[in-house]
């Protein structure tokens, strides 16, 4: 262990040495085929990295959403297009994260919380300028981190230290926030939009006693990034694409998917900070409320059996085909000794839930107990 | 260090008063697995372990605990390749990762439900899929049947039936894991002759079991 230190320490200094002089960044796709042989190794075990999620079923399956991801990619870097290839990843932490390969892995968590194509697209710009400006090459040039997570026994650590997975040194997360909000003004997005998805993704971490996830990780620290954000967009006077309908309506069904994910995870608090802010809710679909009642009910702390009820009954008035909201409440009034608004409640259910709904079994055995 | 010497010191106490499990082959003449809680008739072919694992250990929130519990384990191929797991949980630590105990009046759904999300919180089940979850008996006992299907890093599907329970004494699970291709049909009927085999003993009313001494070197 103590050997194992040292070396840490030892490829540290070193690496604080090394220089990134001689890499040059791409300037369209021609330039991907022509790679200095250690960068080959790095794109061939980011291929590893892809193929291992792909086929352990870590992507999210949604083709109209990464159909969407991708045309926006498309429209920030066209001279890219069919080498940068933006993927949905299925995890609810609020991350994003390049490869040196091209690969940009978009989680479903940061989907559901950002507000419109705007923000969207100042997260891939940022992502993609790790791509074309090859940050992993450069960090694993200087060596910082290699050292350190090859000890670690991660699997694809190597790749980690050297992707925008675990963050890049503060310079190169600097220059991929300048060089993409640069993008991001050239493909006439609204540029006022880059600080915010920051900003409310700041609040939320707060809020949540979190810690900055990667994508936001403290190089630069997350303040001094949303008031460089701030500052160049005062720059620009003039309004640009938000995008916020055409976001919404592919991303409506995720973020009740991500609801439902956080609830199977047992992340109550997730569900009630984004339910109980208006201000966040309003992006949410009417059945988000089934979610938030969820989160009470199994959380379970004092006076959350009250809130559960009331989150329910806001669900059914809302979201009048949404089964599940049905047999919670139904399930609440057995329970309670009402039998005959359990019953009504059972019987909606199996009118409103489609044939092949898991719970149709256990309903039927609790009408005929009544 | 602390902990290795701990656990050598331990490992030469115990050896020579605990009785050792062992993997045994099951025949005509040994087909009852019994533990102090409940019992299951085991398919011929198939290897058991002599005792069951009265103890694990898992992560809760950042900090490693010891769980006590009753779980005995067969096998066709190696667990590594399927198993099936009969475990009975206490009531305080039914769902231990989610801090949350069993109760008599628990609904089976609720149970269910639960159950489905402990499982999630276990390093490479977090995209656990349920495929379909109803109402079943174990013992005469109101209780749940789930099967699930999650992929590990190879790419392999594989499956999961549990059938389950709660009652004043604990949360009962009777897991069937296989990969979906072959194995999970092949032994399909076996799996289903072992839970009607399943029957709860007296030992289960007996007193839950203290947490021992040792266990704190440990955690």
């Amino acid at each position: 262990m103590k050997n194992a230190l040292y070396l840490t320490c030892l490829f540290l200094l070193l690496g604080g040495c090394a220089s990134t002089g001689g890499v040059t960044s791409f300037s369209n796709t021609g330039d991907t085929g022509n790679l200095h042989e250690k960068e080959t190794r790095l794109w061939h075990e980011a291929d590893g990295f892809d193929a291992t999620i792909d086929r352990s079923g870590q992507l999210y399956e949604n083709e109209q959403a990464t159909a969407y991801l991708q045309s926006v990619m498309d429209r920030l870097y066209p001279e890219f297009k069919g080498k940068v290839h933006v993927k949905i990843y299925d995890s609810t932490q609020l991350n994003a994260f390049a490869l040196p390969n091209g690969s940009i892995y978009f989680n479903i968590g940061l989907l559901a919380r950002i507000e419109n194509e705007a923000q969207l697209a100042a997260v891939l710009a940022h992502e993609a300028a790790h791509f074309i400006e090859k940050h992993s090459f450069k960090q694993r040039v200087r060596s910082k981190n290699a050292a350190s997570f090859a000890l670690s026994g991660i699997p694809f650590a190597n790749l980690a230290a050297v992707s925008s997975i675990s963050g890049f040194s503060r310079d190169l997360e600097r220059e991929a926030d300048a060089k993409g909000y640069v993008r991001l003004v050239k493909s006439g997005y609204n540029p006022h939009e880059a600080h915010k998805v920051f900003q409310h993704l700041a609040d939320e971490s707060r809020a949540l006693g979190l810690e900055e996830p990667y994508f936001f990780s403290s190089h630069p620290r997350m303040v001094e990034r949303i008031d460089e954000f701030k500052r160049l967009s005062a720059r620009h006077e003039g309004e640009g694409r938000v995008g916020s309908k055409s976001y919404n309506s592919v991303v409506s069904p995720i973020r009740l998917d991500v609801l439902d994910k956080d609830i199977g995870q047992d992340r109550f608090s997730s569900v009630i900070l984004v339910m109980e802010d208006s201000n966040l809710r309003r992006h949410y679909p009417p059945a988000g409320y089934f979610y938030l009642g969820e989160a009470y009910s199994r959380r379970d702390e004092k006076g959350d059996s009250e809130k559960a009820l009331k989150a329910y009954k806001q669900a059914e008035k809302l979201s009048p085909n949404f089964s599940p909201t049905y047999l919670r409440l139904g399930m609440h009034y057995m329970k309670t000794g009402y039998k005959d608004k359990a019953r009504s409640y059972f019987k909606r259910y199996l009118s409103v839930a489609p044939n092949d709904a898991n719970d149709r079994a256990y309903v039927r055995q609790y009408l005929s107990s009544l | 260090m602390k902990n290795i010497l701990a656990l050598i010191v331990m490992a030469v106490l115990t050896s020579g008063c605990a009785t050792t499990a062992y993997w045994t082959m099951t025949d005509d003449l040994n087909r009852v697995a019994q533990s102090k809680s409940f019992q299951m008739s085991v398919p011929e072919g198939w290897v058991r372990t002599t005792e069951p694992d009265t103890w694990e250990q898992l992560e809760v929130g950042d900090k490693l605990r010891t769980i006590l519990l009753e779980s005995m384990t067969v096998t066709r191929d190696g667990t590594s390749l399927h198993a099936i797991t009969v475990t009975r949980r206490y009531s305080d630590n039914a769902f231990p990762t989610l801090k949350k105990k069993s109760l008599a009046g628990m609904l089976p759904i609720e149970a269910a439900d639960l159950y489905v999300a402990e499982l999630r919180k276990r390093n490479g089940l977090e995209r656990l899929k349920v495929l379909s979850n109803k109402p079943a008996q174990v013992d005469e006992k109101q209780g749940f049947q789930l099967v699930m299907q999650y992929k590990n890093d190879d790419g392999l599907r594989v499956r999961v039936m549990s059938y389950g329970f709660v009652d004043e004494t604990g949360f009962y699970t009777i897991n069937y894991r296989a990969p979906y291709l072959y194995y999970y049909d092949r032994d399909h009927q076996d799996f289903t002759e072992l839970v009607h085999s399943f029957k709860q003993l007296q030992g289960a009313h007996e007193p839950p079991p203290k947490l021992p001494k040792w266990v704190e070197l440990f955690t």
